[in-house]
């Protein structure tokens, strides 16, 4: 198994094609110009400020909620609730936009609240158009995904904590402090980073929902000096800027947060502090709260599907698109998933070894594709390729790799934890019983199949949303249902494209709530009583 | 899984087909079942008894970007889908050559010389509007950005609408256009990076005005028999997007693609393209749905594209600054 060797090379070899086809295509390569112009620093100004207050609300919000979900285990529907967060993080921005519309915008459901609530306690008009409206969105996305991440990083606290605080008789500070805080430090760290990093690249949803030139992203100014001017050394500066910024910031926040190690899992009964009544209360509002501001903007789009007729001819487009769709996510998501178990194995080495600078150099090879800009890459890419392939035939392969390497650092992520959890805790019993390669890996199939699923479930929807590369690379006969709903959008036809939106988001949900049952087709968590490995452990991740 | 392949694997065969004898780079929903490309296809490949294949891309601006990397590599004998802010530059890097057709067929309308590109259709900048929401619309574009009605447009950076709206405001307000772009931001709901998002804003109702074109009510009607979408017809007049063809300067087939622009020209061509694409005929005399007729039929303001070649980087940090 010396795949590694190849896996590391592939992906930092993408990279690398990608900035030279555009270095070796521009005459000079690097604008310093850009640099003392003062809207260059003041979209980096703006970029920063919203990713990082993005990232606050979405990390703050989401921990009162996860943290009803732990402690009140019995809550109706939580295994759905916890599904659907996942759903909200992969939504394409177009549903997001037109559901928050739909719902918040001038002629919106709660305006008419939202209004008079304003103008009671504000002296002002409820305008959704702004940061506000960016922060909204942003948090809408990622919100969800924190509270599943905190949620299960909570888990990890092992029931010999609480007790031990029940036994002491620490106040409820004390135990926030002395026993949650310490899990929720390492992981809201590494969570307030991830996603940093993805608002940091947010691109429509910034112009669509800024209200103006002075909502503008880096990405958004990479995406005119690439493509309305067809200024590359421009573009490899903003590109150069991003890597740097998001990339500095990323590694550094890791690398500070990210060397908490798991606790050796225990086969335990799951043991909680009791609850007064008014905190049941408490925390049955907030879970109801969060189950409304999740299904809210989805709601809201429901009206206009029932407008719409579908002629069999547009019913057969999007069911071809459909199966293209599937077809190309699976065979990406398959390959990231290979591709990142090979990547990991040098990092599980340096992890038992205890070898932490070799573990974060690896990692961060790994996962660079996160804070690489995507238009970079492919545009890159396209311009390395194009005088060499026949684009026209196979440009598909490259729709297939691109959306590979993009979704290898979720997959990454999501995997290490449970590989390292294994490792330490069967790493010295399998060499001491000399087990062969196929033994060993009979005891740790199992050990990460859940995790193993969920994230393809994961990589799989992230791919299967993908517009950007599909873009450059694609042709009209591999019409995936995204670009098949930009179509539909870009002439007019917006409730054709509302619907198209609706069945792909149908067909995610499907599939995150097929392989997400799967992982816990086995026994359930009765009451106050966890089977002897958690339904679902995510640990230590960003996705 | 056998049957989950058998329908790609018969993409692939079907695009590794020969080379056509004529190739046409063009955006991607002019060659959509509901654009253009099917019929033209069809109604060309049989006039010319030849094969005739679409290559798309994203939009107008991405064919110029792939020739501007393809160079002398480029499978192109036919561009189409070039706007009229574009032409120069592509002039500039020596990608096409003259077409040779004859112009005088064209309508007296669009003053058109140029002789390497060759308009095949075109639209006004508009902003509409719902019947049901303005009783009494804006009648010109001062009075709209005095207005405190709210507005919904594109951003000039990234979209062909914005830009149009960029030259608009430039030709009435000259030297006082900041000033402008002050005024109207405090009644502009929000600035979308493309058409479809400032759009499907204002179908929700986000918005008085929404920047599109003259021809789009024609589309709610026909398509959606829906009348309450109107343009607003402004006094100072309107700025022109005038889509245009040429043939590649790298074509081995100059005579084909010749017969190609003059097919595009054609009666039969003329009478497809405006309830496909939704602009306008660029020759008289053709027969189009009653509802043509109806259009508001502004007169023609604007720059030359040399002109908005030149300025066209100050204009847009111009906007950049003070529409805020």
């Amino acid at each position: 198994m010396r795949l590694h060797w190849l896996a590391y090379p592939l992906i930092l070899s993408l990279t690398s094609l990608s900035f030279y086809g555009l270095i070796s295509f521009g005459d000079e390569g690097f604008d310093t110009a850009l640099l003392q112009d003062s809207y260059f620093y003041s979209i980096l100004g703006f970029t920063l400020k919203q990713a990082l207050l993005s990232a606050l609300l979405s990390v703050g919000i989401a921990i009162p909620i996860a943290r009803t979900l732990y402690f009140f285990p019995d809550l109706p529907a939580k295994k759905l609730f916890l599904t659907f967060c996942l759903l909200c993080f992969v939504t394409p921005t177009l549903i997001v936009i037109t559901g928050l519309v739909a719902l918040l915008g001038r002629s919106g459901f709660m305006t008419p609240w939202l209004d008079s609530f304003f103008n009671t306690f504000m002296d002002n008009s409820w305008n959704l158009y702004g940061l506000s409206g960016i922060l909204i969105a942003h948090i809408f996305m990622n919100m969800p995904l924190a509270v599943r991440i905190i949620y299960l990083q909570l888990q990890t606290i092992p029931d010999n904590s609480w007790k031990l605080a029940s036994q002491l008789k620490l106040n409820q500070g004390q135990r926030f402090r002395l026993i949650e805080w310490p899990v929720l430090r390492s992981s809201g760290l590494l969570l307030l980073c991830f996603i940093f990093v993805l608002c940091f690249n947010s691109f429509a949803v910034v112009l669509a929902l800024g209200g103006g030139p002075q909502s503008t992203t880096l990405e958004v100014a990479i995406y005119q000096a690439l493509k309305y001017d067809f200024n590359i050394p421009e573009a490899l500066t903003l590109a150069w800027t991003q890597l740097l910024v998001a990339g500095g910031l990323y590694w550094l926040i890791t690398r500070a947060g990210g060397l908490s190690w798991q606790s050796v899992e225990s086969n335990q009964y799951l043991w909680r502090p009791k609850h007064n009544p008014a905190s049941t209360r408490r925390a049955m509002i907030i879970y109801a709260l969060s189950w409304c501001v999740l299904l809210l903007p989805y709601l809201s789009l429901l009206p206009g599907l029932f407008n719409s007729e579908l002629s069999g001819k547009d019913l057969r487009a999007i069911g071809h698109s459909a199966l293209i769709s599937v077809a190309l996510a699976v065979i990406a998501a398959l390959l990231a998933m290979a591709a990142a178990f090979a990547l990991l194995q040098p990092i599980r080495q340096a992890a038992l070894g205890a070898q932490v600078k070799r573990m974060w150099l690896y990692e961060s090879m790994a996962t660079h594709a996160l804070v690489a800009p995507a238009m970079v890459l492919s545009v890159g890419l396209f311009v390395y390729l194009l005088p060499r392939i026949d684009l026209e035939r196979w440009g598909i392969i490259f729709v297939v790799i691109l959306n590979t390497a993009l979704v290898i650092p979720f997959a990454v992520q999501k995997l290490k934890p449970r590989l390292l959890q294994f490792d330490q805790q069967y790493n010295r019993l399998a060499r001491s019983l000399k087990l062969t390669r196929a033994t060993r890996w009979q005891i740790e199939w199992p050990f990460i199949q859940e995790i193993y699923l969920a994230t393809l479930g994961l990589v799989l929807v992230l791919a299967m949303g993908d517009v950007a590369i599909f873009s450059i690379f694609g042709s009209p006969e591999w019409t995936t249902l995204p670009w098949l709903i930009y179509g539909y959008a870009s002439s007019y036809r917006i409730t054709e494209a509302s619907t198209a939106s609706f069945i792909l988001l149908a067909l995610c949900a499907s599939f995150l709530f097929l392989l997400e049952k799967y992982t816990v087709s086995r026994p359930t968590p009765i009451k106050n009583k966890t089977p002897g490995r958690q339904p679902q452990y995510e640990g230590n991740t960003h996705a | 899984m056998k049957k989950l392949f058998a329908p790609l694997a018969a993409c692939v065969l079907a695009t590794s087909a020969h080379a056509a004898d004529l190739t046409v780079y063009t955006y991607d929903s002019f060659v959509s079942e509901w654009g253009p490309g099917p019929q033209l296809e069809s109604a060309f490949e049989e006039q010319c008894q030849c094969d005739l294949e679409f290559i798309a891309v994203d939009d107008g601006i991405s064919i110029l970007n792939r020739l501007r990397i393809e160079k002398d590599k480029t499978k192109a004998d036919v561009l189409l889908g070039l706007d009229d802010s574009l032409t120069e530059v592509t002039r500039r890097e020596s990608l096409v050559q003259p077409h040779g057709v004859a112009l005088d067929g064209l309508k007296a309308e669009l003053q058109w010389q140029d002789q390497d590109f060759l308009p095949y259709d075109y639209g006004f900048f508009s902003f509409i509007y719902n019947t049901e929401n303005i009783v009494d619309p804006v009648t010109s574009l001062r009075e709209l950005i005095e207005s405190d009605a709210s507005v919904i447009y594109q951003d000039p950076r990234t979209s062909t609408p914005g830009q149009g709206l960029m030259l608009w405001v430039k030709a009435v307000y000259g030297n006082l256009a900041p000033a402008a772009w002050n005024q109207l931001a405090t009644h502009t709901v929000t600035v979308t990076k493309g058409w479809w998002e400032a759009y499907s804003m204002f179908l929700e109702d986000d918005a008085d005005y929404v920047l599109s074109y003259n021809t789009s009510p024609a589309y709610h009607v026909i398509a959606e028999e829906k009348n309450q979408y109107k343009a607003a017809l402004f006094s100072e007049g309107h700025i022109a997007q005038i889509e245009v063809a040429a043939i590649s300067r790298y074509t081995d087939n100059p005579e084909l693609s010749k017969e190609f622009l003059s097919f595009l020209i054609s009666p039969q061509a003329q009478t497809i393209i405006p309830v496909t694409n939704w602009m306008l005929p660029v020759v008289d005399n053709i027969e189009l749905p009653e509802v043509f007729d109806h259009l508001i039929q502004p007169t023609r303001i604007g720059f030359t594209p040399k002109q908005v070649a030149q300025q066209r980087k100050v204009w847009l940090r111009e906007w950049r600054s003070s529409a805020n």
